[in-house]
């Protein structure tokens, strides 16, 4: 059986995880943009997410890009959602090597603040290579 | 656990948000994707759209938690015509959080 691994981690620590999940054999991986929020409902202090582009001052941010109040002024909304950037990868593994996968991901996001992410494993009962037509672990 | 995965309308996202978080699930994740259903996209006049943009909401929840979760999401998103989406239910083994190592089943 195999496992497909979905982590939930932040925007700066992408390049390290894929280094980490590199070095223990595991190259393929899909990346996804995403926004979310955790079990603080969304809030947008600065040490959760550090990650600012530098060409954004805090006056240019409040007028050049749309912030959530603004977004919830515009379009009626009685209250507006905060979400934070975040980027989603999805692995999948073979049973046996899971454990192994999650630690290099965990270590490589660990910075002991709010806002870290989650990882779920999730059972996937069959893959199939396309271009071979593979089926099972083999094909992974 | 489960993960329940909503494709709702993106009009719909902020209602469906906060009727979640005023049952007491605040924690989700969401991706803007585009897709079709058995409709085949959408046809106006004309034009034909294959792929319509939507909104896909992922909520992880403990196992009794779920039923509830899809009922606010049914209610909340619920427009009445075609297009209102899907929820999907995926079991989940494991989760982690990362800061601080703890494992829920």
């Amino acid at each position: 059986m195999m496992v497909e691994i979905m982590a939930m981690i932040r925007r700066d620590k992408l390049s390290e995880t894929k280094k980490a999940l590199e070095a223990i054999g595991l190259g393929a991986m899909t990346i996804q943009t995403v926004n979310g929020r955790g079990l603080q409902g969304g809030n947008m202090m600065t040490d959760i997410d550090p990650v600012i582009p530098e060409s954004f001052d805090s006056v240019s941010k409040i007028t050049s890009s749309l912030t959530p109040a603004h977004y919830a002024l515009a379009h009626s909304l009685t209250r507006p959602v905060f979400w934070i950037p975040k980027r989603m990868i999805q692995v999948l593994v073979p049973d046996t090597k899971s454990d192994l996968a999650i630690k290099a991901i965990m270590e490589a996001n660990r910075t002991g603040k709010m806002g870290d992410g989650k990882i779920f494993v999730i059972p996937v009962e069959e893959t199939v290579r396309v271009r071979t037509g593979q089926r099972g672990p083999s094909s992974l | 656990m489960k993960m329940i995965q909503a494709i709702v309308r993106p009009e719909k996202e902020n209602d469906v948000v906060l009727a979640l978080e005023a049952k007491g699930f605040p924690a989700l994740t969401k991706a803007h994707v585009f897709g079709r259903g058995q409709q085949k996209g959408l046809s106006v006049g004309a034009v034909h759209y294959d792929e319509l943009p939507k909104v896909m909401l992922m909520v992880v929840v403990p196992d009794k938690d779920s039923e509830t979760v899809i009922d606010v999401i049914l209610q909340s998103a619920k427009v009445g015509y075609e297009g209102d989406g899907r929820i999907f239910v995926t079991p989940v083994r494991e989760s982690y959080t990362i800061r601080t190592g703890e494992k829920a089943v």
